[in-house]
């Protein structure tokens, strides 16, 4: 059924692709429309073709990193890798918990590839998983750095100049995280479909582009809303410092072809922040949820998909598995 | 020049940081027409306090409104509402002040101390204004916030001197003396409210750093 092995994989990529747009989207504009400093559909016009410029330029090395040196996908594995990731990452929405989408491709990739015996590169797993510790990391030193760096700048400053001043990097900010997710979370979930023959990148890229704008159209405003004034009404000058200090180093794991998550690295940057104000200012409680997740996450998802894997391989040759 | 323009603030920040100065600038001008009309005894001067106190009502709800509709960041918004609040508190204590003048005749044995009071009241109002326009330039509030707290701290030691003369006053009636007590009372709490406008100022400068 060369049908139904191609539209499995597609369904996939549009699900996930319009979640990353109903999810990921508050990670770039939820400073910006929470401070109302921008208003809702002017900042969607910015965030849109910034996800497209970032797929169309950057997006090939981490697409190459997840669908060509991870394991080398066909349609099979596609299919049930993207699907199983479409449920895990629905099923983790509707019961509100923190699963990345990365580490759940990943982590499904891994799991069919493991089970139909194709050879996975044990290198780039441990790249990967590499990249998903020290980016966090990075991101709270960044964060750190930045908010040093701005205390020793911006301070000089009067208040109502550093406030002008914050709004237009903010909106910069915004930019910069509009143009990795593209760039990085786009490209994670197009690299098996690009790499197994499904789509040529460009057609990826403005496809997946789409449906991420399609998402944040629809399903972004209430998370925008949650995460944005949950935000600002702490401090932009800290928000600032940990959203840029995430921005940076998605974009350094980029030019690297590193899949890694904006959402943990703006959690590493809040902590790196929080840390300077004193350590009793971090929740160690959501701290101690996110690790979980962080660690549940692939093994969930690689666990799953090799077992259907397997399942799937008990059918006959043809019926799903090509 | 491109820069300029980026990092000049926006049109509401702009309406409200000059309705906030011309706020503090008609406080000014509220507390020197009293401490003249008070000095000069002119009823007719002290009766402008009240249109002053119009006037000050809509530029608070001015700055208000333009706060409402988007104006600075909303880390700020609250603090800069609180101060327009605090400073339209102090002329309604001025008002206050200027109703009950008006009904009123100034035993000449506390006469002196209110005019004193008056005229320090004044000096804290331009304290205010001064720390205003340097918290506008990025500069240290510090010394202006000092000066405001020993300015304060003489009204208070007047005060004492005052309430003590004030229980020798021979009232004829319970309104008359009510009428003369809320006076006194308005009067000299004028400089409190400025010193909590004073340090609603320190609050906006550190908040964003």
């Amino acid at each position: 059924m060369p049908g139904m092995a191609t539209l499995l994989p597609l369904i996939g990529c549009v699900f996930i692709a319009f979640v990353v747009g109903s999810n990921d989207t508050s990670n770039a504009l939820g400073i910006c429309i929470g401070c109302e400093i921008l208003k809702f559909k002017k900042a969607l016009c910015l965030f849109g073709p910034f996800v497209l410029l970032g797929a169309v330029l950057q997006g090939q090395k981490v697409m190459k990193t997840v669908g060509n040196d991870l394991l080398e996908v066909n349609f099979s594995i596609l299919g049930v890798s993207l699907i199983v990731s479409a449920l895990l990452i629905a099923f983790s929405n509707w019961k509100k918990l923190p699963l990345s989408t990365h580490q759940v491709i990943v982590g499904s990739f891994t799991g069919a590839g493991m089970a139909s015996g194709i050879p996975v590169s044990m290198e780039f797993v441990a790249k990967i998983v590499l990249s998903w510790i020290v980016s966090p990391l990075g991101a709270l030193f960044s964060a750190l750095l930045i908010y040093k760096l701005m205390e020793k700048t911006l301070s000089r400053f009067s208040v109502f100049r550093i406030e002008t001043i914050l709004k237009s990097l903010l909106i910069l900010c915004a930019i910069v995280i509009a143009y990795t997710t593209g760039a990085n979370e786009l490209a994670t979930v197009l690299g098996g479909a690009v790499h197994g023959g499904l789509f040529s990148p460009t057609a990826a890229s403005c496809g997946g582009a789409l449906f991420v704008f399609l998402g944040a159209l629809f399903l972004s405003p209430r998370v925008i809303e949650t995460v944005g004034k949950g935000i600002t009404t702490l401090d932009p000058y800290s928000g600032f410092a940990a959203q840029f200090g995430a921005a940076t180093n998605v974009f350094i794991f980029t030019c690297l072809g590193m899949p890694v998550s904006t959402t943990f690295c703006i959690i590493g940057g809040i902590v790196g922040v929080g840390a300077l104000k004193g350590m009793e200012t971090v929740r160690f409680d959501l701290m101690r949820k996110m690790m979980l997740s962080w660690v549940a996450a692939p093994l969930l998802s690689f666990c799953i998909c090799f077992i259907a894997t397997k399942g799937l391989m008990f059918f006959p040759k043809g019926f799903f598995w090509v | 020049m491109l820069l300029k323009k980026l990092l000049a603030p926006g049109k509401k920040e702009k309406a409200v940081i000059e309705d906030l100065t011309r706020h503090i600038k008609l406080l000014c001008s509220g507390l020197d027409v009293f401490e003249r009309a008070f000095r000069d005894k002119d009823r007719d001067l002290m009766a402008s306090i009240i249109d002053l106190e119009r006037e000050a009502d809509v530029i608070r709800r001015d700055v208000i409104s333009n706060i409402y509709e988007g104006a600075f960041l909303p880390y700020l918004r609250p603090r800069l509402c609180k101060f327009a609040e605090v400073i339209d508190c102090v002329f309604d204590l001025l008002e206050d002040a200027a109703y009950q003048y008006l009904d009123l005749v100034i035993n000449a044995s506390i006469q002196n101390y209110c005019t004193q009071i008056a005229a320090l009241n004044g000096k804290i109002g331009e304290m205010l204004l001064l720390s205003f326009e340097t918290l506008m330039g990025g500069g240290d509030l510090r010394d202006k916030a000092l000066a405001i707290r020993v300015y304060e701290k003489k009204v208070d030691d007047i005060k004492l001197d005052l309430v003590r003369d004030l229980r020798k006053v021979e009232v004829k009636t319970f309104w008359d003396g009510k009428a003369l007590s809320d006076f006194v009372s308005s009067l000299t709490s004028v400089s409190d409210i400025i010193e909590d406008a004073s340090d609603y100022l320190q609050v906006i400068n550190v908040s964003m750093r």
